[in-house]
């Protein structure tokens, strides 16, 4: 099990992509059962806006793209979680 | 999200057999020489552009809002009293201290001594510098044309690796210290970002695909002219360089992106090589980015800089005119794609320059060397000079 997530856009429109493979965490139950947990099924499109960044999360069978405002609560987690597993 | 119609459905572009009539609303190459016959016939669509264009220069700043995509913003009365003279800044930044809410802790005013903090002092300059291309040389007063205050919000965020135009004000992180440095360091980053705001006054072009490329390349465009205005920097000797000195040293790279050479700013293990396409044939297709909306921009980027280099001089005076007034003429559709754009460009550069002048035809060769039309024929050598007639018997020879 492995996600991977990709930002593009920014006014540097720069991608940069992260990826963690859960099995290969120190605590891969945690990781699966916050996966699982997400909202998957729960985002909407939203209206592009100049210069913001957009995420594309893939965790399969799940793959959602977020505008950078809907990347809150558990999505910023997510995020967050999975660079500083990338230490950055 | 915002879906475009045409070929910019899914981020994805055909291109497809020429078809004039599908030249607003598809993604066609259209033969150079066709283009200069429609310029040059009294078309209707070409008509209306110019006449719209021609309304514009009138500056009734009432009309633009109403034909344009965007509101108006509410003033407060504080700031508007008393009457402000038109072309005046009216520049406020805010520190948002690391957090990301706007609009922060307000840090300097309109007329307030510089401060210590680098990216508060350079956020009000770099508005000032595009308010003073904008009104100076374009007679555009403000981001909306009517004098809308500026605002900016700096320190957004940890780390942030970003700046943008959020459709009332300019935000900028500080970067992550790794890659990037402040987004405020770049005059062509702060004059991008509030282009932005102008794009969404005026032509309003949807971001995504095509249209969202040449938003993109808009922005640019005006963010170089920013940076050289204020630099007094002529064609030649100016970088064309987007976001100079937003690198840290440890990145291989110059900036975010190179007008005069598109794919070529910035070749680094981490971020990898500069990825914009110089012509079409190197057009990329991607879901990701609006489309490709910062990659494709590299197509148009470099037909600007294709005409300002073949016009010569400074870039924001016949090249800066071509591009401000097909932005704000009306004549683009907010769906416009790259041929639509190109055909704009040519009909504003041969009602202000000339039918067939310099500016038309270095217009006309820039596009057709990004492959955005097909390839211009050369101007057709002169028909040599007739051989005098030989001496033929019975004919009397003038005397020598």
């Amino acid at each position: 099990m492995k996600v991977i997530v990709s930002r593009s856009g920014g006014t540097a429109g720069i991608r940069l992509t992260w990826e963690v493979r859960v099995e290969e965490q120190p605590d891969p139950n945690t990781w699966a059962e916050f996966l699982n947990s997400l909202p998957w099924d729960d985002v909407t499109d939203s209206e592009a806006t100049p210069d913001r960044f957009a995420y594309r999360i893939r965790c399969a069978p799940h793959e959602v793209v977020l505008a950078e405002p809907q990347v809150n609560g558990p999505w910023r987690d997510l995020v967050n979680r999975v660079r500083a597993a990338n230490g950055m | 999200m915002t879906k475009t119609r045409g070929c910019n459905v899914g981020g994805r572009c055909q291109t497809l057999h020429m078809d004039t009539r599908e030249l607003h609303t598809t993604c066609t190459i259209v033969p150079p020489y066709l283009l200069v016959r429609l310029a040059k016939l009294d078309d209707p669509r070409f008509a209306q552009a110019a006449a719209a264009a021609r309304a514009s220069l009138l500056r009734d700043s009432q009309i633009r809002q109403l034909r344009g995509g965007a509101h108006p913003f509410p003033y407060s009365g504080a700031r508007t009293l008393p009457a402000r003279t038109p072309g005046e800044s009216d520049r406020t930044i805010s520190d948002a201290g690391g957090q990301e809410r706007l609009p922060g802790r307000r840090v300097r005013a309109e007329g307030q001594p510089a401060g210590t903090d680098p990216a508060t002092n350079e956020a009000y300059d770099g508005l000032g510098a595009t308010q003073n291309l904008f009104w100076t040389q374009f007679g555009r007063d403000s981001i909306d044309g009517n004098g809308l205050p500026m605002d900016a919000t700096v320190h957004y965020g940890k780390q942030y690796d970003n700046a943008f135009w959020d459709g009332e004000r300019m935000v900028f992180g500080d970067g992550d210290g790794q890659v990037f440095t402040r987004f405020t360091i770049s005059p062509s980053v702060i004059g991008h970002e509030l282009t932005h705001g102008v794009t969404q006054f005026t032509a309003n072009l949807t971001y995504q695909g095509q249209s969202g490329a040449l938003n993109e390349s808009i922005s640019d465009v005006f963010g170089a002219l920013v940076e050289q205005h204020v630099k007094n920097q002529s064609t030649a000797d100016a970088s064309w360089l987007i976001g100079e000195g937003l690198f840290t040293d440890q990145v291989e790279g110059v900036a975010l992106r190179s007008m005069k050479a598109p794919g070529t700013a910035y070749n680094d293990d981490v971020l990898g090589k500069d990825p914009q396409p110089d012509t079409m044939a190197g057009y990329v297709e991607t879901e990701d980015d609006n489309g490709g909306v910062h990659l494709n921009s590299g197509i148009p980027n470099r037909a600007f800089y294709l005409v300002a280099d073949a016009l010569g001089g400074n870039a924001w005076e016949t090249p800066g005119h071509i591009w401000y007034e097909t932005l704000t003429g009306g004549a683009l559709a907010s769906t416009s794609d790259f041929v639509a754009f190109a055909a704009a460009t040519a009909d504003t550069a041969a009602r202000l320059y000339g039918n067939g002048g310099a500016a038309h035809d270095a217009v006309m060769r820039a596009w057709a060397t990004v492959g955005v039309v097909a390839a211009i024929p050369s101007p057709l050598p002169q028909q040599p000079a007739p051989p005098p007639p030989p001496s033929r018997p019975g004919v009397p020879r003038p005397p020598e």
